[in-house]
């Protein structure tokens, strides 16, 4: 029997249980960021831009509503029991991202429904900028709360930044505008100052990811090992940077207002690149668990998280000269 | 089922029956130097708990051929061989791991549908008729105590043996323990009980003993199920400090939404009379 090495934990063996969450996970949060993204550019563009948007903001109504329709069967499907999905419902609870999530959905459903039907037949006499303002603070926490939901764990890979919310919440949003940004290519309806906007705005919606993405990647430090070496590191590296963002602001670059097709491709390849972000953000989230000493490294003791080190066993040298190494 | 059946069904969930009289808080104190590696524990809570058998294999992990806890094993013995004689003589650490029951549970923090509660006597308890299996809990538990079911579909850990107590028994595992290493009773005479062996077991030289869990540590709350241990956590897969995770939840929501809102207002800017 190979004697066990003093500090290399127990046999190898995860210290954590792996996360159950998988593709209907990540499909939910590139679905509900799209769906909740588009809900604010449409309100934003109803609400500022003087009526020189309309087909941006008919775009947005319906794709908040399409995108929205496949997120309560992928949430459901993700249950061991689907069927009590409605036990979400019993509680209000603040301090639970996932329970925020569920009552923002819920809150957001109504205006997004509303609108997208009133649109469709014509109900003039509902009240659109109320109902979008209202649906406003419900989109915001879907944007919001994907990425605290994850940190919200003891997952390395998730939990050891500030930024994971954000760089989910940008994600959303610049996917979001890189979809009403085809739709308006491909509507020739669509007015030349709505393409313009929409292409400024994907640069800066890109530009914001990029930052937030960075921010991630060095709070997580260490942790980011699933990610960055792993093997969803292709679908990191490649995916979600280089097709979602570096192509497709190669591709624009530069210009005022890029062709239709140049902007069908860099949307399409912005909203792949998204998909790519949050699959192997919720993947990895898995095999950063089972890297035990990974672990252990980012549970160690230190001034903030005094944990419960034995200091009469570091005295008397039990522990000598492994505090603080990284194993 | 009738469709009858099926509403009241669910209609149920939303009912609040009053919560019975908190009673003064319980846990387990788990002394590991006591600990022989008998796997009583282990065999009680199965019987007790009617938990279904996980199959077999040999692990070649000294005697451990149970691995981790899971949805349908409460307690792990784990055994620790030390036969290097590095930093002591020759020894075998043995540890029987359950649920900690902590005072502040990340499981129930995280739980969205209230299925994850503290019972009276202070112990966190999963609802089975209110769990929809989500999987929150699991990759909330900083110490890897819960897991999801495959043949359920629910989250299912050490419930301290709710029922035994309800009935002033002690919990199956304790009452099988041989060697009172596992000990069970009120969580302030628990702690008082393993000060003083500490003291003792210090007083007789074994000056490597400290309790795990017995006081909060920074943003970690007290665990309600506590140990006495001989090396450090991680040699039996414990955390040395265990983050809370929801330690960072307003400063992650205020990066989040400052994005999100920050975006809106670009966006605003953008479709406005000065993005012309």
């Amino acid at each position: 029997m190979t004697p066990i090495p003093h500090d290399d934990g127990y046999y190898g063996l995860p210290m954590l249980k792996r996360p159950l969450w998988g593709w209907e996970i990540a499909l939910y949060f590139l679905s509900e960021g799209i769906s909740s993204g588009s809900f604010v550019l449409g309100t934003m563009a109803e609400l500022f831009g003087d009526g020189r948007h309309k087909a941006l903001t008919r775009h947005a109504r319906y794709l908040a509503l399409a995108a929205l329709a496949p997120c309560p069967p992928l949430l459901i499907a993700d249950l061991g029991r689907p069927e009590r999905f409605h036990h979400m419902l019993r509680v209000v609870k603040l301090k639970s991202p996932m329970s925020v999530g569920v009552w923002a959905m819920g809150g957001f459903s109504g205006p997004a429904a509303a609108l997208a039907l009133k649109q469709f037949a014509r109900l003039e006499w509902m009240p659109g900028r109320m109902l979008a303002i209202a649906g406003l603070p419900f989109a915001f926490t879907m944007l919001a709360y994907p990425g605290v939901l994850l940190s919200t764990t003891s997952n390395p890979l998730w939990a050891r930044t500030r930024y994971l919310g954000a760089l989910l919440a940008t994600s959303s949003m610049a996917s979001a505008t890189s979809a009403l940004a085809v739709a308006a290519a491909l509507d020739p309806k669509s007015s030349d100052s709505t393409r313009e906007a929409l292409h400024r705005m994907e640069g800066v919606a890109k530009a914001a990811e990029s930052v937030a993405m960075a921010a991630y990647v060095a709070t997580t430090g260490e942790a980011a090992r699933p990610l960055m070496k792993g093997r969803y590191a292709t679908m990191f590296r490649i995916g979600a940077f280089a097709v979602g963002i570096a192509l497709p602001a190669l591709i624009t670059f530069g210009r005022k207002k890029p062709g239709r097709t140049s902007t069908v491709i860099s949307g399409v390849l912005s909203i792949a690149g998204a998909a790519a972000l949050k699959w192997a953000i919720v993947h990895a989230g898995r095999d950063a668990v089972e890297d035990a000493s990974l672990n252990r490294a980012v549970t160690r003791a230190d001034a903030a998280h005094p944990g419960w080190a034995p200091e009469v066993a570091v005295r008397t040298g039990v522990l000598a000269g492994s505090v603080g190494r990284s194993s | 089922m009738t469709a009858e059946e099926f509403v009241s069904q669910a209609v149920e969930v939303w009912a609040r029956p009053e919560a019975p009289a908190a009673r003064e808080q319980t846990g387990f104190f788990t002394d590991t130097t006591l600990c022989i590696g008998c796997k009583a524990c282990e065999v009680a809570c199965k019987q007790w708990n009617q938990l279904p058998g996980d199959g077999f294999t040999w692990t070649g992990n000294s005697y451990d051929n149970t691995v981790a806890l899971s949805a349908t094993t409460w307690r792990h013995v784990a055994f620790v061989e030390q036969m290097d004689g590095q930093n002591h003589a020759p020894r075998w650490l043995m540890m029987s791991d359950v649920c900690k029951h902590c005072a502040q549970a990340p499981c129930e923090e995280a739980c969205p549908t209230g299925s994850l509660i503290y019972n009276e006597f202070g112990n966190v308890y999963v609802q089975q008729d209110i769990c929809n299996g989500c999987a929150y809990c699991v990759a909330a538990c900083p110490f890897g105590v819960l897991d999801r079911n495959h043949e359920d579909g629910k989250a299912h850990k050490c419930t301290l043996c709710y029922d035994r107590q309800k009935d002033g028994m002690t919990p199956a595992c304790a009452k099988a323990c041989p060697t009172q290493s596992i000990q069970f009773g009120t969580v302030s005479e628990l702690r008082e009980r393993a000060r003083r062996r500490v003291e003792e077991l210090h007083a007789r030289g074994e000056t490597d003993a400290y309790l795990y869990g017995n006081e909060p540590a920074g943003e970690y709350s007290e665990l309600n199920s506590f140990f006495l241990l001989k090396d450090k956590p991680g040699v039996y897969n414990l955390p040395e400090a265990p983050r809370r995770p929801s330690a960072h939840l307003k400063p992650n929501y205020a990066a989040s939404f400052a994005a999100a809102i920050g975006l809106a207002i670009v966006s605003a800017l953008c479709f406005g009379k000065r993005g012309r």
